[in-house]
């Protein structure tokens, strides 16, 4: 993917520049920070997280399959112990939420991982090892006819470096 | 993700608990919190030193493990009817401690109470290693540790299944979904960390290590927005698995028909009991750690003071928990009841009993002193006395219940052997060691979560001057 990167140290600078980015339309924009800032969610203005369908689903099959493993070996094997019901649904409710949270954690973590898209094992264009430290990186993807205005439009804001990545 | 509150000032006299949401006044930049916390993955001799330690006390434990694999469960203190002795009594100890770290972590998060963001992540870690030590007892106590896998429900040509009604079948799902969630919360939280040493290594092998475990992050806004999201529901998951993991916990006491066990007190109890020792094991692990990781502007006083206020709760929690055991016994007019109680603290076992007391109800009650609270020293004296009190406390559960039971006859008595207290021993060495490792492998705190408290530059203030 080709496009134009800046690489900011204010935080100001970067919103200012997401924004104005945004407002232009000149390609899809890719922010990257050390640490989650709510400024920049909202200069992002991206939409919701997905990954709460993989924990709703995750915790639903979670709690059938635990309450199922327990109903339905014991009918399998019906041993009156206690002198509780073959299937209790009071004792089998421990199990049933133990598994819904183990599930639908499991569950959580993959929809985060499905929708970051990692592991990932190449490298990303635009990413440079300062985005991780102290550094604010704001990569657009764009042609080599928009990447002009991109730049300028960078450096406008404050960029500390501009460069074409491809 | 951290809470942002406004900043207060250090010293002797400190805020009041609305301002226990502290700040890092003394931390200016995000490149500083890189420098200061890669800086403590620096082996040093002293980290040798303890790490040999560890690992001689946990030898002595295997050694003794093997023993017993070698003689029989015999070889263990168990005298008819105390057939449950030092092993549940340190399983539930370290069950006990692994609560403060998700605690920290997951509900604390939820509370948004800033103080957790520089202690969390050695918490949490805590946590894991804990239940890891934790969860070798019951495989220990059956006796034939190679058969463990009868309490998992696996398929089999037999089609024979666990008892699904028992609550040491529920101690396997509540512990084992407890360990891979903490795990797994633990692992998750690294990953931004792990980019950042990525980033950072200079070293081509652990470069390569940290790029693995890093699995590629990048920092991006999609990245972020996932992570925020799931780290929010992992907390949430979290949060009822830790009240529910020591209230499963405390069943396996109060199910049974025993003086002392059979009381629905055992939940809330547990559960207190359990943020109470895990509180104190954090400190013990926190006040070296800021110490000699030079850390003091990190875990500063005002965060020694916000767990303070937490402990102190606890302990009247618990205290409050031990004179309702007492009242009811009166009340209930139950004679075996009464008996056992008064037992407990005036027949064989009154020594265990009052160092329960003292070390869980009297010491800590030192800390509506604001000096004590912001004295490192005496909370780190104080959490030494808590991890004993509260191993006492599992004592005084397990020991004078099974040995004075409903009839004279089945009145008995325990002694611990030798290879009870190398299995004692050999827990710490085993906790330690692996703690010990992580902190030299692994940021000791999350650097992303520092990060967000620290502010950051700002061109405008830069622009007029300002320090930012």
């Amino acid at each position: 993917m080709q496009g134009v990167l800046g690489v900011f140290h204010h935080l100001d600078a970067t919103v200012d520049a997401i924004k104005d980015l945004k407002t232009k339309r000149l390609g899809d924009v890719t922010v990257y920070s050390p640490t989650i800032r709510h400024e920049l969610d909202d200069a992002i203005d991206g939409p919701n997280s997905v990954v709460r369908r993989f924990t709703l689903i995750g915790g639903l099959l979670g709690v059938s399959f635990g309450y199922w493993v327990a109903i339905w070996s014991s009918e399998y094997w019906p041993l009156v112990t206690g002198g509780k019901a073959i299937a209790s649904w009071i004792p089998y409710t421990i199990i049933g939420f133990e598994v819904m949270v183990l599930v639908g954690a499991l569950s959580t973590v993959a929809g985060m991982f499905i929708n970051s898209r990692i592991p990932r094992l190449t490298s990303t264009t635009g990413y440079d090892d300062r985005f991780s430290s102290g550094h604010f990186g704001v990569f657009i993807a764009c042609d080599t006819a928009k990447a002009t205005q991109a730049e300028q439009l960078l450096r406008q804001h404050g960029a500390e470096e501009v460069r074409r990545e491809a | 993700m951290a809470t942002i509150a406004h900043p207060v000032r250090e010293g002797i006299r400190g805020p009041n608990i609305a301002s226990a949401d502290v700040q890092l006044p003394a931390v200016r930049d995000y490149e500083q919190v890189d420098r200061e916390i890669i800086a403590t993955l620096g082996f040093t001799k002293k980290w040798f030193m303890g790490l040999s330690l560890a690992i001689l006390a946990m030898l002595c434990g295997a050694c003794a493990w093997m023993y017993q694999i070698y003689w029989g469960l015999g070889q263990a203190g168990y005298e008819p009817p105390v057939m449950w002795g030092n092993y549940i009594i340190t399983f539930v100890f370290w069950v006990g401690i692994g609560h403060a770290g998700t605690l920290i972590s997951a509900i604390l998060y939820l509370f948004r109470a800033g103080f957790r963001t520089s202690i969390y992540r050695a918490a949490e870690a805590m946590t894991v290693f804990a239940v890891m030590t934790a969860g070798m007892f019951p495989i220990i106590h059956i006796g034939r540790p190679w058969k463990f896998f009868w309490l998992l429900p696996y398929p089999n040509w037999r089609l024979l299944f666990p008892n699904f009604k028992s609550p040491l079948v529920w101690d396997v799902f509540a512990i084992s979904t407890y360990l891979t969630i903490s795990t797994t919360f633990l692992f998750i939280g690294l990953i931004p960390d792990f980019a950042v040493l990525r980033d950072k290594e200079t070293n081509p092998t652990r470069k390569r290590v940290y790029s693995i475990l890093s699995l590629g992050w990048r920092n991006s806004d999609r990245e972020w927005r996932h992570f925020a999201k799931a780290y929010l529901f992992l907390a949430a998951f979290s949060t009822p698995l830790v009240l529910s993991v020591h209230s499963v916990v405390s069943f396996d006491f109060a199910m049974a028909l025993t003086p002392g066990w059979h009381a629905s007190i055992f939940p809330p109890y547990f559960v207190a009991g359990a943020i109470f020792s895990g509180f104190a094991m954090v400190w013990t692990i926190a006040i070296p750690m800021r110490k000699w990781f030079k850390l003091e502007h990190y875990i500063t006083l005002n965060h020694l003071d916000a767990t303070a206020k937490v402990v102190l709760f606890t302990s009247m929690v618990v205290g409050c928990a031990y004179m309702i055991e007492f009242f009811i016994a009166w009340y209930s007019g139950v004679r075996p009841e009464q008996e056992f109680f008064w037992n407990r603290v005036f027949g064989q076992w009154w020594w265990a009993a009052w160092i329960m007391l003292l070390c869980n109800m009297a010491l800590p009650m030192s800390l509506w002193s604001q000096k004590l609270r912001r004295n490192p020293a005496w909370l780190f004296i104080l959490s030494i006395f808590i991890n004993i009190g509260m191993w006492f406390e599992r004592f005084v559960i397990v020991v004078p219940s099974l040995s004075h039971e409903f009839e004279p006859w089945q009145w008995g008595s325990y002694t611990p052997s030798w290879i009870d207290m190398a299995f004692l021993v050999g827990s710490f060495g085993w906790f330690f060691m692996w703690f010990l490792l992580f902190v030299k492998q692994m940021p000791v705190m999350a650097i992303m979560e520092l990060k967000e408290i620290v502010t950051p530059r700002f061109k405008k203030a830069h622009d007029h001057g300002g320090h930012h």
